[in-house]
């Protein structure tokens, strides 16, 4: 049955458990009970009173009276008022209160346009201020490159501290002081610590924390153009909403996903967009290093393609689409081609992408029981964010790592070697814990599970209740898209190409082979052997610098494409804006009418992939196989595309059963004396994220993070493909034997996590 | 009867017509001439300063937001003294229409429509006015306002209370009553 109550005398659906505000808010009935410390995510608190409705009792004993529609739970035929003189004066009074030591600031403050507080004011219809006595007025903290803090605004909501401390559990920022002196803020100024920090500016129903990024760059809300987007810097592939102006990408805010991410989104997903105007971005096509004109530069490729002695390498970070187009001229070629840079990526991908249905961020949520492998912040924030949610409604957390991560210090931390968690995953099934729980939910960052690790969850999960889930996690946006073309051997066919002399010229979308990708140390091995190097991408990378022909490409919002996420999600993202070169001056404006007119249109941003990918086929002359086989793919792949806005399509559970033959990858062994390997990651390191400056301000020193106990200064690790030195930085409670380090370093080193290493010890007095 | 109301009428008439004779012109032989405008007259939007000589303009886009033609064009940028600012501001006058609705919606009285009206030119893109051609030395209408002074925000030379009606910063640590 459905349940209402009356609202002004207008029936009003819920469901048990809303409050009446909730349920005001879900109607459309929003305006008629203006709110401030309520947030859907946050919950009810009462403090700012605002949301005031006249309730009228069924028995003829009590009175009428004012009560918060927060705080009123909604129960059936509840008769409820906002029409009413009494009601309208408290609303009226709150607000005059409120306001009351509110600067004169809108002109000059960046929340204008999109701020809770001047929507409230304006529909209560406070505009005079009636008290002349001064202003109270607080000093600012410098909170870091990323959160603006301008205090005089403050209406003491408290949703910054409720969302800070209750919902991503961050412990360097609260509150301080009594009466009309609260103050929120840091104990002392310095970057906030929390990957999660940025949400303090979408919860704060004013101008007190306001996106400092933005503000170097700052446009109205309402001058903004935006559009469904999907977050490039990791597997969750969180819905974002980008904002641009005049040809620049300005912000990036969440977007309302019910299952991925209803109201957050982390500082990665936030401020990573800085890739897009970071100086060193490959905008122009580039020949031997120096920019040269378009056409010159394809024919120097197609000219490299036409000799037939080329191998072709797509990436996870590329969208499906992108990766299709060169596989399909790949294909048409006969070239060799392969979409993960090593074997050990290649079987990572096709275990991941055997594992069963994944739980959406919303079922790790409702988790009852937590397992998660490795350090699940620094690969996907948002997945941490979702197990502490779990974690306050009651959860079991057990942490395995090597490491005591955020996370591991909120739970149950145990320490790991990475190369026993294939053994203890095995374990797991016999848990009787896990067994005897109602929603268990293993999640684990993948790399450090390695692909060994990943099978072995597999057959855990199988051997375990069916309500048991397991979600693996990884910091590139489309490992599944990338896994399609994952089948076996790929990456050894082209690698054992050009061992053999067979190909001499290397077509990479978005990867980078002689940088960080993983298994760059082999190809930097083989890197003799080549003639030259192509390079699609968006960011500067050293396969970029190295490369003999670059062609720059468009970001993420500045095109569309298909993600598929860590649970199978296809989810598309729909061109934002249009990227200029510049923001047009007064010259160019006034001269810069179309060619028609005597004039030059602006030069437009960088092309698509497709877009080089058609020219090249164009100019080798198999632009209709080309297209045939792009088309046939694709509705092999992906029959049914969805729209940019739409929530997205899991794949297909008969396309990812095809990779469970998958064998066991055997883990190479490790004693127990030897010196072994974790992968290290901050929550903001990521390939595109790593280009954006204000992010990468707060990243940690690079080094070897060792147990406290290690006495040496400097530590050099030797790998099959190269020597690293690197400064040792020591961890308190990290397992001994176990040395983390960054992915960089293991792509230098040749080796993987969970695999031994040599170290030489110096120390340095 | 009715012949010699027609005479009388006419001859009042006539009156009115000769009375005038000595009055001299009421049109003015506009351009050897200059107009004597009402004060309120809307004429071509400038940029005004402050009493202090800083720019008044904060880019806080109101009058593009509120401009019913879309004429005027901005981008907000920070100081090193941390004053907003416009970095670039642009007014097609050959869209404006002088409605004054920029005027009325700017917070810090810095665009203003004052005199000046006689500006045709041979070419759309002459009429595609910058900040350096709208800006004016002066305070306009208003020459006392300096929106600084109320604003809550700090700058340099300005720290927080000393605006106008604050009271110096509270300590947010303390917990006394």
């Amino acid at each position: 049955m459905k349940r209402i109550f009356y609202l002004d005398g207008q029936p009003v659906p819920f469901t048990s458990g809303q409050n009446v505000l909730e349920a005001a808010i879900a109607a459309g009935m929003a305006r008629q009970i203006p709110y401030f410390c309520y947030h859907p995510a946050l919950g009810s608190l009462g403090a700012c009173r605002q949301c005031a409705v006249k309730i009228y009792p069924h028995d003829d004993k009590h009175p009428p009276r004012v009560t918060m529609a927060c705080l009123l739970p909604a129960s059936d035929h509840l008769q409820l008022a906002t029409v009413d003189q009494e009601v309208h004066t408290e609303h009226r009074k709150i607000i005059e209160l409120l306001m009351l030591n509110h600067p004169l600031d809108c002109p000059v403050c960046d929340e204008g346009g999109q701020c809770h507080l001047q929507d409230m004011t304006v529909q209560t219809g406070h505009a005079v201020r009636r008290y002349s006595g001064p202003k109270r007025t607080y000093r600012d903290q410098d909170l870091g490159p990323l959160v603006h803090q301008e205090m005089n605004r403050c209406i003491t909501c408290y949703r910054c501290v409720r969302f800070y401390q209750d919902t991503a559990q961050g412990d360097d920022f609260g509150v301080f002081g009594s009466r009309d002196r609260v103050y929120f803020g840091r104990l002392e100024d310095g970057p906030l610590e929390s990957p999660f920090s940025g949400n303090l500016v979408e919860v704060c129903p004013t101008g007190v924390f306001t996106d400092k990024v933005f503000r170097h760059d700052y446009a109205r809300v309402w001058d903004l153009q935006q559009g469904p987007s999907v977050c490039p810097h990791c597997a969750v592939g969180c819905n974002t909403l980008p904002g641009a102006r005049l040809g620049t990408l300005r912000r990036v805010r969440a977007r309302h996903h019910p299952e991925i991410n209803p109201h957050f989104l982390c500082d990665r997903g936030r401020y990573g967009f800085r890739y897009v105007t970071a100086a060193e971005r490959p905008v122009r096509a580039r020949l031997h290093g120096v920019h040269s004109r378009q056409d010159a530069v394809l024919r120097q490729v197609a000219t490299r393609l036409q000799e037939g002695r080329s191998g072709f390498l797509g990436s996870p970070r590329e969208d499906v689409q992108s990766n299709l187009a060169l596989f399909a001229l790949a294909d048409c070629l006969h070239a060799p081609f392969a979409a993960l840079s090593s074997p050990w990526m290649e079987a990572l991908a096709q275990q991941c992408m055997a594992l069963p249905q994944a739980p959406t961020l919303n079922d790790v949520e409702m988790a009852d029981h937590l397992i998660v492998l490795g350090d699940l912040g620094g690969v996907a924030p948002m997945a941490e964010l979702a197990a502490r949610q779990a974690l306050r409604h009651g959860a079991r957390l057990t942490v395995l790592a090597s490491r005591p991560t955020a996370l591991a210090e909120a739970g149950d931390y145990r320490p790991t070697r990475p190369s026993a968690l294939p053994d203890l995953v095995t374990g797991l099934a016999e848990d009787a814990c896990l067994q005897g729980s109602r929603r268990p939910v293993i999640l684990a960052a993948a790399e450090t599970l390695g692909p060994a690790g990943v099978h072995a969850l597999r057959k855990t999960l199988a051997r375990l209740p069916a309500n048991a889930r397991a979600g693996v996690f990884q910091n590139s946006p489309n490992l599944f898209g990338a896994a399609y073309f994952a089948a076996d051997g790929h990456t050894v066919r082209l690698q054992h190409a050009l061992r053999q002399r067979e190909i001499d010229h290397l077509l990479c979308l978005a990867a980078d082979p002689l940088g960080s990708d993983w298994g760059a140390g082999i190809w930097r091995s083989l890197a003799p052997g080549l003639q030259g190097v192509t390079v699609l991408d968006m960011v500067d990378t050293d396969t970029v610098r190295a490369a003999e022909t670059v062609l720059p490409m468009a970001a993420f919002p500045e095109r569309d494409g298909l993600f598929i996420n860590y649970e199978g999600r296809i989810q598309a993202f729909a061109p934002v804006y249009r990227r200029e070169a510049q923001v047009p001056s007064w010259q160019e404006n006034t001269r810069g009418f179309p060619a028609a007119a005597g004039g030059q249109m602006h030069p437009l941003g960088p092309p698509t992939p497709q877009y080089w990918l058609g020219r090249l086929a164009e100019l080798l002359d198999i632009v209709k196989p080309w297209q045939e086989r792009l088309t046939f793919y694709q509705r092999f792949l992906c029959p049914i595309a969805p729209r940019p806005d739409h929530p997205g399509i899991l794949l297909d559970d008969a396309l990812r059963a095809r990779f469970e033959i998958a064998a066991a990858p055997a883990a190479a062994p490790v004693g127990t004396e030897d010196w072994e390997l974790d992968l290290f990651r901050w929550h903001g390191g990521e390939a595109l994220a790593d280009a954006a400056a204000e992010l990468q301000s707060l990243a940690p020193s690079r080094g070897l993070r060792l147990n406290a106990d290690v006495d040496a200064s400097f530590a050099t690790l030797s790998g099959p493909c190269g020597r690293l030195r690197l400064p040792v930085l020591p961890i308190v409670g990290m397992v001994a034997g176990v040395a983390a380090l960054d992915q960089e370093g293991f792509a230098q080193l040749g080796l993987h996590p969970g695999e031994a290493v040599q170290i030489q010890w110096e120390t340095v007095s | 009867m009715s012949a010699y109301r027609g005479l009388v009428q006419l001859g009042l008439g006539l009156w009115t017509t000769l009375r005038q004779i000595g009055r001299g012109a009421s049109t003015v032989s506009y351009p050897e001439e200059a107009l004597k405008l009402p004060p309120r007259w809307r004429g071509r939007p400038v940029l005004t300063r402050d009493p202090d000589g800083d720019e008044r303009c904060v880019a806080c886009q109101l009058c593009s937001a509120v401009c019913p033609t879309r004429c005027i064009e901005l981008q907000a940028g920070e100081r090193e003294d941390e004053r907003r600012y416009p970095v670039s501001f642009r007014i097609n006058f050959s869209r404006c229409i002088y409605c004054g609705f920029c005027e009325e919606a700017c917070p810090t009285l810095a665009i203003q429509l004052l005199d000046a009206f006689a500006f045709s030119t041979e070419h759309h893109r002459d009429l595609i006015y910058e900040k350096e051609a709208l800006l004016i030395d002066g305070t306009g209408k208003h020459p006392h306002y300096n929106f600084y002074r109320h604003a809550g925000v700090a700058l340099h030379g300005k720290d927080k209370g000393q605006g106008s009606n604050e009271s110096p910063p509270v300590n947010g640590r303390s917990n006394l009553p």
